[in-house]
């Protein structure tokens, strides 16, 4: 390395030029952030000025440890992100595999597979709500009418059936992005690798496992990535679906974070909140990069 | 956030004020009226505010457009009095919001002004008073009804036990309706407005007069009891409602499903739409009656509507309580009643032979349901409050805790939230 102060001139012109940039970042990520701490170290109840505005320490952070309705929360959301992100890239590989492969309308497929990921959550988390509901919903018709139910079960009032349509909904829809990066990884990967392969006599799963995957890597774990931090953010297609509910049995944190913040107003409390999942969010995206050494751009 | 928030909440209405400021003559008297300027309710604000300035030539009324929808109204407003804007003038507040405002001292006592509080609905006064004094006046109301099928229930039941037999009975016919009773069961606010009703029915409470929180008292364990048996035991009440609010009640209800439908007032206006209702002339309304077993239970409306209060930071309160004084006149509540069919809140229209035909369902049966009409907990905290029971009576519905265990849990939570608070100072000082 060398040190700033020889390059003399041309290194202030440097950061001259880089300052605007460096400006809006500190604005837009670093100001917000900072703001957003000192908020969540005082007692602001908007809709209580009695209470006033004290400084409290870390206060807001002992109660949301001391909290259940935020384990739980922290619980559902661990839960949702693993089992979903385990489904779509299961899926996703399958599909890569096959849109990988010469055939015609090849074009026509991959544009087609990605409409899901095109739909607004929202509007897929109404579709999918619509499919579930337990009067007039096409689920239910169908199942009943093929005999797999004797009548129409109301899949959002018990835990275990509320988290079906949530799962799916998520898996329907973000398997196609899912899908496309591992096929960006797929066409990266040397032909003439499985033609040697196959010469010398490897079937296909000996080609999958110790070719296709290894060579993955880079790409399944750049998937991973957005998929974690996506799947512990995930709030609008819970919200529509299932509201948290039956309870607080499918809550997960952004929405405890939303009610806390902007339902009942509590700045300080919502802000020490919005602070936790920035730093779990945080953590994992430096677990994935230091620890597993994910390559975001750039040269291997 | 909550900065650039409060920048902008304050400049821009600062602007704006600058703005007009400039134009106008600087003695003038300008109140603002928070409101919806959309279809039949804007034209009939618009002609209601036109005349009072025609009354008052020193005042000049603004109609300052705000969300209908209720919670991003209140949103709004709580930004605006927490940077102490002064518009609008006259807010227009949901019944649960009185308190809140009052407790945080964003609108004015109008006790000095000398309403005439006896002539409105004692629960409509109730619910807009905080520590003893009044802070708005009611300027329309909106309650909880039963709706019942006339046609295979020909005789109101006196008790929930009555309700519960006939629906059954009804339900058994041959080609009888689906569903027994239909209500609001997700869990949102509408859930507490119909646990409310039950409590009342079983003669129990939230919080008591005292402050102190009841809500596990065995007259409210038995209440919620009821609700659940409603749903499991006695089959009355389908599991889908427990994931409905008032539309999906309705739509089961006017296509013939169900034989009762507990709802608010809105719905009789499609049921006596040709187009879509398969129940016209056969339903009536009553307040949801009482249980038989509790001995101090009574016939319990909720209580809904829109109170209108003072800004804590206009210039012109005095003006703002002529406006407000003349808008909750009986001939203006007259008036909206024929214009939008909303329900006055003076008991003495029941009386004027104007309002019949002006409102949708017979005038007897309004004015008992706004007799029976209970407010929700009148606190400053209800919201959070509120956010408690919907999530324990919800998972006392759907069989995730039993009554008992969810109501003390609702009640432990209920008095941290005080505590957290200082409403007990909060109340200790003021009362």
């Amino acid at each position: 390395m060398r040190k700033i102060s020889r390059l003399g001139a041309e290194a202030k012109l440097g950061w001259a030029l880089v300052a605007p940039a460096l400006g809006v970042i500190a604005l837009i990520a670093i100001f917000p952030l900072g703001w957003t701490f000192w908020e969540s170290l005082h007692l602001h109840e908007l809709r209580m000025p009695w209470l006033g505005k004290p400084f409290i320490g870390l206060a807001n952070y002992i109660e949301i440890a001391k909290d259940p309705r935020f384990w739980a929360a922290l619980g559902h959301t661990a839960f949702f992100t693993v089992v979903s992100i385990s489904l779509e890239l299961v899926i996703g590989l399958f599909l890569a595999l096959a849109m990988n492969r010469v055939f015609r309308g090849r074009g026509f497929v991959r544009a087609a597979v990605l409409v899901p990921w095109a739909i607004p959550t929202v509007v897929a988390a109404l579709l999918w709500r619509f499919i579930f509901e337990s009067q007039g919903g096409i689920l239910n018709a169908m199942l009943v009418n093929v005999g797999l139910l004797k009548e129409p079960m109301v899949w959002f009032i018990e835990t275990k059936t509320a988290w079906v349509p949530v799962i799916l909904a998520d898996v329907w829809k973000t398997t196609p992005f899912v899908a496309l990066l591992l096929l960006a990884g797929l066409q990266n990967i040397d032909l003439s690798l499985y033609e040697a392969a196959a010469v010398d006599g490897a079937n296909a799963w000996w080609q999958l496992r110790h070719i296709t995957l290894p060579l993955l890597k880079p790409a399944i774990l750049v998937t991973l990535i957005f998929r974690t931090l996506d799947g512990f953010r995930v709030f609008d297609l819970i919200y529509v679906l299932t509201g948290g509910g039956p309870g607080t049995s499918t809550e997960p944190v952004a929405l405890y974070t939303f009610n806390a913040l902007l339902q009942n107003l509590r700045f300080g409390y919502g802000s020490a909140l919005s602070v936790v999942i920035f730093a779990i969010t945080f953590a994992l995206a430096l677990f994935y990069v230091r620890g597993l050494g994910v390559r975001l751009g750039g040269e291997e | 956030m909550a900065f650039i928030k409060t920048v902008a909440v304050r400049a821009i209405p600062l602007a704006l004020l600058i703005a007009c400021g400039g134009a106008s003559n600087k003695h003038e008297t300008v109140l603002t009226f928070s409101g919806s300027a959309l279809g039949a309710e804007g034209t009939l604000v618009a002609r209601q505010l036109k005349r009072f300035m025609q009354l008052n030539p020193g005042i000049r009324v603004e109609l300052q457009r705000t969300p209908d929808d209720a919670s991003q109204r209140h949103q709004l407003y709580v930004q605006w009095l927490n940077a102490r804007v002064g518009n609008p003038s006259i807010l227009q507040l949901d019944v649960v919001w009185t308190p809140e405002f009052a407790a945080a001292g964003w609108v004015l006592p109008l006790d000095k002004f000398a309403p005439a509080k006896s002539e409105f609905f004692p629960a409509t006064i109730a619910a807009n008073t905080w520590a003893g004094k009044l802070y708005a006046l009611p300027w329309f109301a909106d309650v909880g009804l039963l709706y019942r099928r006339t046609d295979l229930v020909p005789r109101e039941p006196q008790t929930l036990e009555e309700l519960v037999a006939d629906a059954q009975r009804a339900k058994a016919q041959r080609g009888g309706p689906r569903y027994g009773l239909v209500s609001q069961g997700a869990r949102y606010e509408g859930l507490i407005t119909g646990f409310v009703e039950y409590l009342g029915a079983f003669g129990g409470r939230i919080i008591d007069d005292t402050g102190e929180v009841v809500v596990n008292r065995p007259e409210a364990v038995r209440a919620l009891e009821f609700m659940r048996d409603e749903l499991y035991k006695w089959n009355v009440v389908p599991l889908d409602v427990l994931t409905w609010h008032e539309e999906e009640a309705r739509f089961a209800f006017q296509n013939a499903n169900a034989v009762f439908m507990r709802n608010w007032p809105y719905a009789v206006g499609a049921m006596s739409d040709t187009t879509q209702s398969k129940v016209i002339g056969k339903f009536a309304v009553s307040p949801m009656p009482k249980s038989a077993t509790a001995a101090n239970g009574h016939s319990t409306a909720a209580l809904g509507g829109a109170q209108l209060a003072i800004n804590a930071y206009t210039e012109f309160p005095d003006a703002a309580y002529k406006l407000i004084a003349y808008l909750t006149a009986p001939e203006q509540m007259l008036e909206r009643a024929q214009a939008v069919g909303q329900y006055p809140t003076r008991s003495r229209l029941y009386d004027d032979p104007r309002l019949r035909g002006a409102i949708n369902i017979p005038l007897e049966s309004a004015r008992r349901a706004i007799e029976s009409a209970t407010p929700r907990p009148v606190t400053p905290i209800y919201n959070e409050l509120s956010e408690i029971l919907q999530i324990e009576v919800s998972r006392a519905l759907v069989r995730q805790s039993e009554p008992k265990q969810a109501l003390d849990e609702a009640a432990a939570r209920i008095n941290a939230l005080i505590e957290r608070t200082g409403m007990r100072k909060l109340m200790r000082g003021t009362l």
